[in-house]
């Protein structure tokens, strides 16, 4: 913490972190898939080449799975160094061995094409599946938690295979007189917490240790296809309206119009 | 029940049974067991009167219960968190830095103006803390939020320690402070050194402080 750290391609580290805010890949004629704008520096010979570019039909037929959202990712190929880094988000690499894992849509920064990227059913987030190395962000350190266990929604970042992703609601105070009229009213405020993700079974939760969330990055739409989650109205069953939180003021907002 | 610290953003709490707690509304960032979490109206501890006193003072923030048995991770707004141990003494720290605390501490609120008169009303108003502060006492732990890391200063009698008031988080223990002004003619034409305010804690005990000016 004392004088800064002079790199040069040789001391770089080889597909580690640099500091907690930044991450080295090296590329040895190999490729990686990274979002677009995640690259701050690089040595050596690399190409950046967006995806729908013609020589990388096989390549993204086999480790690219969301045509809808190809225009946020960029294939980098050559030999060289390449610097990492989200906005002063911490940012780490992990290690899937024949795994699979979900994560938000904004947290992935880059993968190796050993993996294939897969949208998930789950709006907003992505799994990860097969072996390799990808690097994602966060705002603070990762914490990794075992099952079961409630999340606050933007606390998540992804879990790793994890039967149960699920909604969870706490109506324990909306009980009795105070509680009907809260909930009808919204008086007396929520705690926030009402409302969680809930996971149990076997697997591992990756949680940010903050609610501040990484702005969301387009995942792509769903196509419209009726039992598609988040594919437009009528598509999941929900007639197109989000399910109402507790506190809110209901139907009686719609009706005056707030 | 102390907190303990996992990362620099994020505080783990055991909670068990017949044990409260309480926490800033939305701090809660993941839990285990059968915890429940019920918004508190008062904003902490009292009866209707201190809720009323809270309002006034312009130091309620939306507070809920957490109870239950169970673990609970708090952080918010990816601030750094601080966590304070009591021994019998009181802190103070405004409302709006506290993450969570021990339901076993004693909440009250301060007028900052019995301290140094109207020159303590001048540095509410200067520092943005406004005229009251909350405090905190008896035997527990307080988790604090500031903005980038944070220092523990010692104040010792004979030793005090002057602070730039947009970087003072809390302090503890039996402490007074006052504004100190060293406003000149340089400031008067604009070209003084940007420090003309500092907060000045005499008395015994510590003080927090950010590294960073920014208000939460």
């Amino acid at each position: 913490m004392s004088t800064p750290v002079v790199f040069d391609p040789m001391t770089l580290p080889s597909d580690d972190n640099v500091n907690a805010y930044t991450f080295c890949v090296e590329l040895k004629g190999s490729q990686w898939f990274l979002q677009k704008g995640k690259m701050i520096a690089y040595y050596g010979q690399i190409d950046f080449n967006g995806i729908g570019h013609g020589r990388f039909e096989r390549l993204i037929r086999t480790s690219f799975h969301s045509p809808l959202h190809a225009s946020d990712w960029v294939v980098a190929e050559g030999s060289g160094k390449m610097l990492l880094a989200d906005r002063a988000f911490d940012v780490n690499s992990f290690d899937l061995e024949d795994g699979n894992l979900t994560i938000r849509a904004g947290n992935l920064l880059a993968y190796q094409p050993t993996l294939a990227l897969k949208q998930s059913i789950v709006p907003g987030f992505l799994t990860l599946i097969g072996t390799g190395k990808f690097v994602a962000a966060s705002n603070g350190p990762v914490v990794f938690m075992e099952p079961p266990l409630r999340v606050d929604p933007q606390a998540l970042v992804g879990w790793a295979d994890c039967p149960s992703p699920c909604h969870h609601y706490d109506h324990g105070y909306m009980k009795g007189v105070m509680g009907g009229l809260r909930s009808l009213t919204g008086i007396g405020g929520t705690s926030g917490e009402e409302h969680q993700f809930e996971f149990v079974g076997a697997g591992t939760v990756l949680l940010q240790s903050t609610e501040l969330l990484m702005p969301e990055q387009a995942t792509g739409a769903v196509p419209h296809e009726p039992g598609v989650p988040g594919g437009g109205p009528g598509g999941g069953g929900q007639h197109g309206s989000t399910p109402r939180m507790p506190g809110q003021l209901g139907d009686l907002q719609r009706r005056f119009g707030l | 029940m102390p907190f303990r610290e996992i990362n620099a953003k994020m505080v783990e709490a055991v909670v068990g049974p017949g044990q409260k707690m309480y926490s800033q509304r939305g701090a809660m960032l993941a839990y285990r067991g059968d915890v429940s979490f019920t918004p508190n109206v008062q904003g902490g501890q009292g009866g209707l009167g201190s809720m009323i006193g809270r309002r006034l003072a312009g130091e309620a923030t939306p507070l809920m219960t957490v109870e239950g048995n169970g673990l609970v991770m708090f952080g918010h707004g990816g601030h750094h968190i601080q966590v304070i141990n009591l021994a019998g003494d009181t802190l103070c720290v405004e409302a709006d830095r506290l993450l969570a605390f021990d339901g076993t501490l004693q909440q009250g609120t301060l007028f900052m103006g019995s301290q140094g008169g109207v020159m303590g009303m001048v540095r509410g108003q200067m520092t943005g803390q406004g005229l009251f502060t909350t405090t905190l006492k008896g035997h527990g732990a307080v988790a604090v939020m500031a903005h980038g890391g944070v220092v523990e200063l010692p104040i010792t009698p004979g030793r005090p320690v002057h602070v730039d008031p947009q970087a003072y988080v809390a302090h503890h223990g039996d402490v007074t402070n006052k504004l100190s002004t060293a406003l000149g003619l340089r400031d008067m034409v604009g070209r003084g050194s940007g420090e003309a305010f500092q907060l000045e804690l005499s008395g015994n005990g510590a003080v927090y402080v950010q590294a960073s000016e920014e208000k939460l």
